[in-house]
């Protein structure tokens, strides 16, 4: 499995979108519906899955699909 | 072979309530779901025992506590009793609702034994249904809600051929992760240095009550420290009264606006009324601390195992007079993500490194008020039962662990239900009636006109 495709299955776990139906400009608020704490539970996730760490800044700078893969592509390098 | 397994901390934090106050009861909740319907009792007690199966967290029992006083928790394979049925139907609906909160004060008081009681009830005007009796280590409100929509979607499945209600995810898979999760030692360390930097960075915290600065003022007295910072817990009266407070639909509207287009969360505006309230009233004390309290249900896993996902974890805050009603929202909002960020964390340590730090005396807070705000309203979500009068309620459970606690959720007609759990050993109605009063002057006071500062507010409602 892709790196991509590993990282949508986790964000359909917390949204109803399926993986093959995520669009890059979804936004995790607006459009997946995510709270608050739903997406900062995710961003643990990644960090678990991925043994990556991320910064509170730059990650609350995430806005959409693109951006979280763009963040997790600079620090899966 | 049967599996034991430690608590979560989730289910640690109502176990420790347990411990402090001496009294299984506070850790009882109750719900009562019913329908203005003739139902077929028969087959509603099938679709409670299927659901028994269905849902694990209900079957889960605790061990003795062995030497060391650690308790483990294991699931029961089958839950074989009878589901009882009480007929009220003779009663008026208050003196029924009376009855049934008497049954919430009742406890749980062996090892190795069910935690779950579900009773059919024949209730006045008509309405059927159930009364469920639960512990708290084993369910929160929200799952309470999903098993009760499961439920129902079982029943209308058999009486009237709908679809059969998707799986549950597995309680006992659910847990496993969980407690992975809790033992990740890179996480766990990321998670402690946030706690510890927030008390590095602001110090200790500095106790706000909701009667005002005399109550530290007799804490100082009674420990004879006259800059302690914690006031007492009570302990041995723990009798809670509750009083609801109805925001109609228009300014429930108007708060949900305000929220949405500022991208606000309702909790963090919540947040901010109760701390500009708790300010007001204790000389424009600027550090202030609420217990919010977290579900921890994100992905549809966490939504549909139960058990006990809700934790509660300080929201402190230091905001200056000057600061701008917005900027203070978002202040708070900041805060709160970072906590969310780090809210695999057990509060209990957090607690423990204060005590450790600054000599916390014994059985005393930093906080006198508590929050949970709940999206989800009870309500049976089935379109087979859209067009049926329904009548749910939550009952206290009669022992507060928390001086006041309030929930606020939002009701099925587009309105919010402010409902304030209050000691009755310090608090009276009246101490309600002026923190709803000024939560509300403060919160339509910020919206409309958010750039209006703090301090402003706290002298204008």
């Amino acid at each position: 499995m892709t790196k991509e495709m590993q990282f949508k299955e986790i964000v359909a776990q917390y949204c109803n979108v399926e993986p093959e139906e995520m669009e890059n400009e979804m936004r995790f608020r607006e459009d997946l519906g995510f709270s608050s704490l739903d997406f900062m539970s995710f961003l643990g996730e990644l960090e678990d899955t991925f043994d990556v760490e991320l910064e509170e800044e730059e990650a609350l700078k995430v806005l959409t699909i693109a951006d979280a893969l763009q963040l997790l592509e600079r620090l899966t390098v | 072979m049967r599996k034991y397994y430690p608590l979560t901390a989730a289910q640690k934090l109502h176990h420790n309530w347990i411990l402090r106050y001496k009294t299984q009861q506070v850790s009882g909740v109750s719900v009562v779901a019913s329908l203005k319907s003739a139902l077929d009792f028969g087959l509603l007690k099938k679709c409670i025992q299927l659901e028994f199966e269905r849902y694990g967290c209900m079957r889960v029992r605790f061990t003795k506590p062995d030497e060391n006083g650690e308790v483990k928790q294991y699931i029961a394979e089958k839950e074989t009793r009878d589901i009882p049925i009480k007929d009220l139907s003779g009663m008026s609906l208050a003196q029924a609702d009376d009855l049934m909160q008497k049954w919430a004060y009742e406890t749980f008081d062996k090892d190795n034994i069910p935690l779950c009681d579900v009773t059919m009830v024949k209730l006045p005007e008509g309405y059927n249904g159930f009364f469920i009796h639960m512990d708290h280590r084993l369910i929160d409100s929200s799952g309470l809600v999903v098993m009760i929509n499961d439920l129902m979607q079982l029943y209308t499945h058999y009486r009237f051929k709908s679809a059969y209600p998707q799986d549950m995810a597995d309680f006992e898979a659910v847990l496993v992760k969980d407690l992975q999760k809790a033992g990740n030692e890179k996480r766990f360390a990321k998670d402690k240095k946030f706690w510890e930097d927030r008390l590095d960075a602001l110090g200790e915290p500095l106790y706000s009550d909701i009667q005002g600065p005399s109550v530290l003022e007799e804490a100082r007295k009674r420990h004879g420290n006259p800059k302690l910072r914690a006031a007492d817990i009570e302990l041995e009266n723990l009798f809670v009264q509750v009083k609801d407070y109805y925001l109609e639909p228009e300014p429930t509207r108007n708060l949900i606006d305000f929220c949405m287009n500022h991208q606000i969360s309702m909790t963090n505006l919540l947040l901010l009324s109760i701390r500009t309230y708790l300010s007001k009233v204790n000389n424009g004390q600027e550090d202030i601390t609420i217990q919010n309290f977290i579900s921890r249900r994100s992905t549809h896993d966490e939504w549909t195992s139960g058990g006990s996902r809700t934790i509660m974890f300080p929201c402190r805050t230091v905001i200056s007079p000057e600061t701008e009603f917005l900027a203070a929202a978002y202040e708070i909002q900041n805060v709160q993500n970072r906590i969310y960020m780090h809210s695999n964390y057990d509060p209990a340590l957090i607690e423990e490194e204060m005590r450790k730090r600054y000599h916390t005396p014994e059985h005393t807070t930093y906080e006198s008020c508590y929050l949970t705000y709940q999206p989800m309203p009870v309500k049976m979500d089935n379109p087979h039962l859209v067009n049926i009068a329904q009548h749910s309620k939550w009952f206290a459970n009669g022992a507060a662990t928390k001086k006041m606690y309030l929930t606020v959720s939002h009701t099925e007609h587009g309105g919010m239900n402010f409902s304030y759990h209050y000691q009755t050993a310090q608090l009276e109605e009246h101490d309600m009636e002026l923190l709803y009063y000024y939560m509300m002057r403060i919160l339509f006071k910020g919206i409309a006109e958010p750039d209006m500062s703090i301090g402003d507010i706290m002298e204008q409602v």
